[in-house]
């Protein structure tokens, strides 16, 4: 156990800074000079030079990397010379958003997915259960975006029963945040349990081949109970893993659902630093998603253990 | 064994709590504040937030658009029909050899931070310009020689030669006036001597302004003023409609006004602006490096077309780059009829028949939709344009703009009374050859008002002669807005967005 | 007790490929044998139309997709002009058609990249263990942290937006999935007693690959192409909405969805017939890959 939690680290240290230099190299790959941007049209080359000067962006690479480097192990990244702010600070904002809008949307997927894709794994056969497949399949071809922009033309534009867009933190108006969240999670869960309520049918249905199962029905327990009580254990491993790379995906992927309703999350601070080439948040940004990945791999890897008892022994 | 496992298990469940435990004191975008604060705050949608707040060190007209007049003043600010009024300077006079401004500063004047306006902040923040400022504006103030302070609330400035332009772009940000003891950290808490001051500001989100008590001219409207900042014109009407916002400012997507005309409890203001759409080419690469190319691009382009399918018709047709608010605008647009017949003439005259160019249009809303109606009549004459995409600014900068590698592109220009920077330049990117208005524009520039306006209109008539670039429209200013708010600026002169006179009825 | 003793050597945690896992022979065999599965059909007969509509945009299509009428702009749907017109007056079913060929090439072009590279660095990865299995994995580790969208945004960046910027990004994105489907089903295929044999009569690993493994995860892999390929479609409308897809005049159905954004009050048709192409095409590779994974997989004899 001891082993593998520290074989885990190591792999996390390790991967991590493969990708520090994988996102630096492809940062500077990047045209457009940053100096150019933030002085803009008619500006002279000794502005440019000076510019460069005080963003650094002069120096060789070699130090560019290491300066920037140095600072991650203490969550420090620099203050980028776009906003003038501190990156750290920014990205925890942004992160906080971020983690509120995909945790709370996987949740309700989850509360969608669970019992509908176990129903419909128990009534496969029956119209309950292919209705439920077509719904979730129907669910899944539908764009995201479109998902968004069709909630605000009905419930806000329309109907006018939530605000379109928007975002206030929990902790400064309650009332106001949760108006604000209900659109974005329903425009991220129902496509992500429409995803997820597929994996939970095929991983129930797997459980309920197994010969366990079939000896427990033998019993005489009903198939639910049956279920309940031996199966879902065991049909939670591969959904947890799809739950855990699809929240590491959605990090990011909301970014599309974030521009829908102008909420300052990760993603959007990720398109907008881009386009003002601040390569310094760029690189912050892409690294804290590569960590937040790992730390959810980790969890993962770690929870597995606690639900499956041949991996505790394995290890 | 099972021990371990409890662990575990509370290990993951505190995680899980730690999560959202920090996750509820998130950041803020500021959607609240218009709902709570009645009718005594403002909220106003706009796209294109500034990266920050230092106009003096980063270009884009974001960080004008939201603090100029609002937080910093000049000497002069430029009115609604782009004349110039007094501000900071109660009067002033102008010498005879119209080389030396005398002006007279109005009382009682004070910085946000306490500090009184004075004489000697005219001449820190003039001379700043050039020794603290890292922006292309600051060329502007090359003409100055010296500022002298002749007391208090007496300023003089001498020019080293006469120029028109001068007094009008001390009411644009390059003639902003900043307080020696303010000027630490602009890019987050700026300073100035307007009647609001900056309460906070969350990058590409929204700033957050309040009104000052010690305000030296008529006291704004409003007590606070919020400036929400969106990626699209959709969200905006959107933001409007659902009541986050009061004010959508330079609406992007016209075709969303449809919805709006028929409401009473909105209004719709459509004014002008400085913006012009410039289907630019190369002057100096084949092949718009011939003059009858050029012009036969101009016989092209049925700009009303253009106007009516890009823009649903909002805007206004000029046919040269000057609005209508600059003294020496004429209307022009007869010069280039649409005509492809005659397009198609110049273009075998030049022996330029089934040209192939390539269109840089950067990723803009209004460039997009420009760039398809106008490849399609392109097409018309025999001229096939396939468009290429750059991503704007970063790399239409880099491509278009620095490395003057393009044939043609399409740009909003927005820099107000940009006429001889851009054409009187011939390193500029669009490569004008400026030898036959060079002489013309030094005459007009001493001259007194007459002979400015008279030899502006001179080069102007030249520029658009010689089909240095076709200007498709001038960009409308959009104002969608509820129905009970008043003294919103219709039209946008220079960068500012003035919010000093808007209020509810 | 209760819990399940079998110990397989292939541990079970190891991730599946991004999609939900296959029909259990148990569950499929008590439904009656050698039915063809309609959910197939279906799948097939939509991606057939897909196609079919992309090959006749090569030949025909009613007007110039590209070509705007301005006087003819923003119609409804009339005997002229099957979809109506956009913005532009261009005709939105001729712009459906040609679509239809971006659509097919993004997806092939993706999923043919993510295929290339990622089965065989599973292969490898299951066969050989050890230190190339870690260091594919941890590689298949650090490629989930950048899903599609994040390295579309960053390569929009370097390269410009494009078609092939998006394909390229949506491909590097979808490694990991095929990389993860090859090893899990290499290591099965690596536990069975015939290969095994195979070992133990000294064969060269090649020659393993190519006779035992490869034969016995085309099928997974086959699945995998076709969800991918629906992954794909939904991917490029994303990138179009953000401005990071197929460029302008080219008609794809993502832009075309995005550009209709704004008509939403007014014109909403202009969103229906791209938003309804995109659901339909993702819908049909989806149910596809269902009814392959269905036939194909090894456990079952491919009914429903």
């Amino acid at each position: 156990m001891v082993v593998r939690l520290a074989v885990n680290v190591v792999r996390f240290i390790v991967t991590f800074f493969v990708a520090t230099v994988a996102v630096f190299a492809l940062m500077r790959a990047i045209p457009g000079d940053p100096a150019q941007i933030s002085l803009g049209v008619n500006a002279s080359p000794e502005l440019l030079a000076q510019t460069r000067r005080e963003f650094g962006t002069d120096r060789p690479l070699i130090a560019q990397y290491f300066d920037w480097v140095s600072g991650l192990p203490q969550g420090h990244f620099g203050v980028s010379f776009v906003t003038r702010r501190d990156i750290s600070d920014m990205i925890a904002d942004r992160v906080q958003v971020s983690l509120i809008l995909v945790i709370l949307s996987m949740i309700v997927a989850l509360l969608i997915a669970v019992p509908f894709g176990t129903l419909a794994a128990v009534r496969h056969r029956r119209t309950s259960g292919i209705l439920i497949s077509g719904i979730s399949q129907l669910g899944v071809a539908i764009p995201g975006f479109l998902a968004g922009i069709m909630l605000v033309v009905v419930f806000a534009v329309g109907l006018g029963w939530l605000p379109a867009n928007g975002w206030t933190p929990p902790g400064q108006d309650f009332g106001d945040f949760a108006s604000r969240i209900v659109l974005p999670v329903v425009a991220l869960a129902s496509v992500q349990g429409a995803i997820l309520t597929r994996y939970v049918r095929s991983a129930v249905l797997e459980v309920m081949s197994e010969d366990y199962l079939r000896t427990a029905r033998a019993k005489g327990l009903g198939k639910l109970e049956a279920l309940v009580r031996h199966g879902l254990r065991n049909a939670s491993i591969p959904v947890l893993t799809v739950t855990s790379i699809q929240l590491a995906a959605l990090i990011i992927g909301a970014v599309v659902v974030e521009r829908v309703f102008v909420i300052p999350g990760l993603g959007s601070m990720l398109l907008d630093a881009v386009g003002n080439r601040d390569m310094l948040s760029v690189q912050s940004v892409v690294m804290v998603l590569v960590a937040i990945t790992l730390i959810i791999n980790l969890i993962v890897d770690t929870l597995y253990t606690v639900l499956d008892p041949r991996i505790r022994k394995q290890a | 064994m099972r021990r371990t496992k409890h662990y575990r298990l509370a290990a993951a469940v505190l995680l899980a709590a730690a999560m959202s435990l920090t996750a509820c004191s998130a950041g803020s975008s500021g959607g609240s504040e218009a709902k709570s604060a009645g009718k005594t705050s403002l909220t106003v949608a706009l796209t294109g937030p500034p990266t920050n707040l230092d106009f003096t060190r980063t270009a884009g007209a974001a960080i004008p658009q939201a603090l100029m007049s609002n937080v910093y003043e000049g000497l002069v600010k430029i009115d609604q029909d782009g004349r110039i009024q007094p501000s900071l300077a109660e009067s002033w006079t102008l010498s005879d050899d119209r080389k030396t401004y005398t002006f007279k500063l109005h009382p009682g004047v004070t910085f946000s931070n306490g500090e009184a306006f004075t004489a000697d902040d005219v001449k820190f923040s003039l001379e700043r310009v050039k020794t603290g400022w890292v922006s292309s504006l600051k060329t502007k103030m090359d003409v100055v020689d010296s500022i002298d302070v002749l007391s208090d609330s007496e300023v003089e400035v001498k020019l080293s030669r006469p120029s028109n332009a001068w007094l009008f772009d001390m009411g644009t940000p390059v003639g902003a006036m900043f307080d020696p003891s303010g000027v630490q950290d602009l890019a987050n808490k700026p300073v100035g001597t307007g009647p609001f001051t900056v309460e906070s500001w969350k990058p590409g989100e929204a700033i957050a302004m309040t009104a000052r008590d010690k305000y030296w001219g008529q006291a704004p409207k409003v007590k606070t003023l919020t400036l929400r900042y969106f990626a699209d014109a959709t969200a905006t009407t959107n933001a409007l409609r659902s009541g986050d916002v009061d004010v959508v400012y330079n609406m992007q997507a016209p075709e969303l006004l449809p919805t709006f005309e028929s409401d009473k409890s909105f209004q719709i203001l459509d004014g002008t602006s400085n913006g012009k759409v410039e289907l630019t080419m190369n002057n100096k690469v084949a092949p718009f490096n011939d003059v009858r190319v050029r012009r036969a691009v101009m016989y092209a382009i049925d700009r009303k077309a253009v106007l009516d399918t890009a823009w649903s018709g909002h805007g206004t047709l000029v046919g040269a780059p000057v609005p209508p608010t600059d003294p020496y605008y004429e209307d022009l647009n007869g010069v280039y009829p649409h005509d492809p017949g005659k397009a198609k003439a110049l273009l075998k005259e030049a022996g330029a028949e089934n040209l192939k160019i390539t269109f840089t249009v950067p990723t803009r809303p209004y460039a997009t939709a420009v760039s398809q109606i106008v490849v399609s009549e392109l097409a018309d004459v025999g001229i096939d344009a396939t468009i290429e995409t750059a991503e704007f600014p970063a790399v239409w900068l880099d491509k278009v703009f620095t490395k003057h590698d393009y044939q043609m592109s399409v740009i909003l220009a927005v820099e107000s009374r940009d006429l001889l920077t851009a054409f009187n330049n011939p390193n500029y990117y669009i490569g004008y050859d400026n030898s036959k208005i060079k002489d013309l524009a030094q005459t007009a520039d001493a001259a007194d008002e007459a002979g400015y306006v008279e030899g502006m209109k001179k080069v102007v008539r030249t520029i658009t002669d010689d089909a240095a670039v076709d200007v498709l429209f001038l960009f409308p200013n959009l104002i969608v807005a509820k129905a009970d708010v008043t003294g919103l600026p219709k039209n946008s002169v220079t960068e500012a967005l003035d919010l000093t006179a808007a209020g509810w009825k | 007790m209760s819990e399940p003793t079998a110990a397989e050597s292939v541990p079970q945690f190891s991730l599946p490929g991004l999609e939900p896992g296959p029909e259990p022979a148990a569950v499929v065999a008590r439904r009656g044998r050698r039915k063809v599965s309609a959910t197939l059909i279906v799948g097939a007969a939509v991606v057939v139309l897909v196609v079919l509509a992309a090959l006749v945009s090569f030949f025909w299509t009613p007007y110039d997709p590209v070509k705007a009428f301005p006087v003819d702009r923003l119609q409804g749907s009339s005997a002229a002009h099957l979809m109506g017109t956009d913005r532009y007056g261009r005709d939105v079913f001729s712009g459906i058609l040609y679509g239809a060929r971006i659509t097919l090439m993004v997806g092939l072009i993706s999923v043919g990249i993510a295929l290339v590279i990622g089965t065989p660095l599973g292969i490898l990865a299951g066969m050989r263990g050890g230190f190339t299995e870690e260091a594919t994995m941890r590689g298949a580790d650090i490629l989930l942290a950048f899903p599609a969208l994040l390295v579309a945004i960053m390569f929009g960046a370097v390269f410009g937006a494009s078609t092939t910027t998006a394909m390229v990004a949506i491909g590097i994105g979808s490694i990991p999935g095929f990389a993860r489907v090859a090893r899990s089903g290499t290591l099965q295929v690596m536990s069975t007693e015939y290969v095994l044999a195979a070992r133990a009569s000294s064969q060269n690993s090649f020659r393993i690959a190519r006779r035992h493994v490869l034969p016995n995860i085309a099928g997974m892999v086959v699945v995998q192409c076709s969800v991918t390929f629906a992954l794909a479609v939904l991917a490029e409308a994303a990138l179009s909405f953000l401005g990071l897809g197929t460029p302008p005049p080219v008609p794809s159905w993502g832009r075309m969805l995005q550009e209709s954004q704004q008509f939403l009050g007014t014109f909403p048709m202009l969103a229906v017939w791209p938003g309804a192409a995109i659901a339909v095409a993702v819908l049909g590779f989806n149910l596809l890959g269902d009814g392959l994974r269905d036939k194909f997989d090894p456990k079952l004899n491919g009914e429903r």
